[in-house]
Formats: C-alpha cells, structure tokens, sequence
C-alpha cells in the first residue's frame, strides 16, 4: 500500500531535484505527457469504479499514451502541423468525462449509503 | 494454498506496477513543474529576441536622454561662455587700470620693492643750543616723522622708507628716548625718509608755506630734502 505512495514521493523528488534541461520547443511534449498520464490515471479511477479495471489496459495505456502523445506532438513539430493541440484537445476532453463519471459514480454511491443509513437508523 | 500465493504475488505485483506509474506520474509532473512552471514565468517577457529588443530599447532610450541631458548642459555653458565673452569685451578697458591698482596696493603693503623717482628728507637733531635747557626741544621727535610720513602719504607716495625700513600700512612708529622704533626696530637719528613718487608734488606739499617743513624748522631740527630721479626701496623684510 506504501509502496506507490513512496514511488510517487522519489518521483518527485526525482523531478524536483533533476538537473536536466529540455529545449524549449519540447516543452510541448512534456505537457501532454502530464496531460496523458492524468487522463490515463483517471481512467483508470473510473474503470476501477466502474468493476472493468484491468491491470494490463491500465499500464499499457498508462505508458502508451505518453509515448503516443509524445510522438504525435513530435511529428506536428516536425511537419509544421499543430498536432500537439489535437492531443491535448483529445487528452483534455477524455480528462473531463472521466472526472464527470468518476463523480457521478461517486455521487451515486454516497446517496446510496446515505439511504441505507437513512433505513438503518430507526 | 497455491491460490493463496499466487494471489500475494499478484497483489505485489500490482504494487510494484503501481509505484512505477506514480514514479512516473511524479516525476513527469514535478519535471513539468519545474521546467513550464518556471518558464512561464520568463514566458510572459520571454522570446529571447523580444527580451533582446527591449534591452536594446532601453538602452537606447537611456542613451537619447543622456543625449538631451548633455546637450542641454552644452547650451548652458555656450551661454556661459557667451556670458565671459561679454563681460570680457567690456571689462577689457578696466584690466590695464585693475593692474595698475594693484600694483599700486602691492607698493602700499611693501611687499614688492620700490623703484623711481621720489624725495629724500633727513631729519637731523639741532645742534646744542645753550639758549635751550630742555634737550626735548631740539631732539626729532616721533611726531615730526609722522607728520612727515602722513604728509608724504597724502600727496601719493607710493612707497616710504625710514632709514631703509619700509613704512607700510600697518607700521607703527614710536619714540624711545633719543632713537625711534619702527616696526620694532629702532634707528637713530639722524632719519633719512625716502619716498617714491612724483618728485615735484612731493617736495612742494613738504614745502607748503606753514607746512610741515616750516613747522619742523620752527622745532629747531635740521631739515634737508633732496630730490632724486633715481629711490630704491627694498622690499619689505619681515624678519624680526
């Protein structure tokens, strides 16, 4: 149970504490790598909410996506294209309906207990 | 049984895979943190070429008004100038007078020595008298240089000396006994005043009709006053 927590943590402090720089037309990239592995991480939170969490789709995509978003982004610099706006439209949509499911899912549940407290009470 | 551990193994696995992608997850967002999130603040003023631009702009502008500033300073000293000019071309007149003055003021003080034309007074103790009982009344007295000095300096004198002593503004001429001090030196009689001046001038006002040579004479002292072309007076020396 700690031992994502502490991966988390050395990651970081690995970043935090890196002394590599990046030149600044990559600084696309590193955005949407954050921006897919948020999306990644959240569809993750929701496929587990929603009992069809995998383990193999949840680090395939994890790391997939990153590095397709990563591509992507390199090939729009390369062919003069604005890909990277594509993958972060793409990124940031699934983002928000991710975090839409995951709260309505959330919402049901806690109105669900709440009922069930509520018929336990007398 | 095997199940069992079979299922541990998974769930460390799972584990472990987990803390790979928030490793992951971390450490593209601290990165990202750290390299965009500082960066956007040099974002806002950033391409280095505008950054470069405006530099230059500032320089630029600080140059201009170092520009006006010295230009206006320029301006004012060729007013300046223009000003000196001025009173240079009306001042010029006054400069040969100035100097003369000066000059005239150094002669005062005694500070350079003294050379032209001027009188040579001696006065001389009257011989004994025995007529007279009072030795008082035919010694030189302080009184009678002073008159003659005063006299000297009134008809314009430029220089006076006492027995080669320079009378300046601020002598003081006193009367111990049978010798004179002058400036703290004492001389005895007989006293050669020499004076530097006009020559004519000075000799007449000595001898006005009931001027001070009459009056001299009328103390029984011996009075001689020569004119010479040719008086030089030492400097003052301060020595003491």
């Amino acid at each position: 149970m700690w031992l994502p927590l502490l991966g988390l943590a050395l990651g970081v402090s690995l970043g935090l504490l890196s002394d590599i720089q990046i030149p600044q037309i990559y600084d696309n990239y590193l955005s949407i790598a954050v921006l897919a592995a948020l999306d990644t991480l959240f569809g993750g939170i929701r496929a587990y909410l929603q009992q069809v969490y995998d383990d193999k789709v949840f680090i395939s995509g994890f790391f997939f996506n990153i590095a397709l978003a990563a591509a992507l982004a390199f090939l729009g610099v390369h062919l003069g294209v604005d890909l990277y706006l594509a993958a972060i439209f793409a990124f940031g949509v699934r983002l928000f309906q991710n975090i839409a499911v995951i709260r309505r899912i959330m919402l049901v549940k806690w109105t669900e207990k709440g009922k069930v407290s509520n018929t336990n009470e007398p | 049984m095997t199940k069992k551990v079979r299922n541990d193994y998974k769930r460390r696995g799972r584990s472990i895979l987990f803390s790979v992608v928030f490793l992951v997850l971390g450490f593209i967002l601290a990165f990202s943190y750290r390299t965009l999130g500082i960066n956007q603040e040099a974002n806002t003023v950033k391409p280095s070429h505008f950054i470069q631009e405006e530099d230059y702009r500032e320089m630029l502008i600080s140059q201009q008004e170092r520009n006006k500033e010295l230009t206006d300073e320029i301006a004012a000293k060729q007013e300046e100038i223009r000003e000196y000019e001025r009173s240079f071309s009306t001042g010029k007149k006054n400069h040969a007078g100035l100097v003369e003055e000066a000059k005239d003021l150094r002669l005062l003080l005694g500070v350079i020595p003294a050379v032209g034309q001027g009188v040579k007074v001696t006065l001389k103790d009257a011989d004994y008298d025995p007529v007279e009982q009072n030795p008082n009344d035919y010694i030189v007295h302080e009184s009678h240089i002073l008159r003659i000095v005063n006299e000297l300096r009134i008809s314009g004198a430029q220089g006076l000396a006492i027995n080669g002593q320079r009378i300046t503004s601020n002598s003081h001429i006193q009367c111990t006994g049978p010798v004179i001090t002058v400036d703290g030196k004492t001389f005895p009689a007989p006293f050669v005043i020499e004076a530097v001046g006009d020559m004519n001038v000075l000799s007449s006002a000595l001898h006005l009709k009931g001027g001070v040579v009459d009056s001299l004479i009328r103390d029984n002292i011996v009075v001689t006053t020569e004119q010479s072309k040719d008086i030089r007076l030492s400097a003052l020396r301060d020595e003491s």
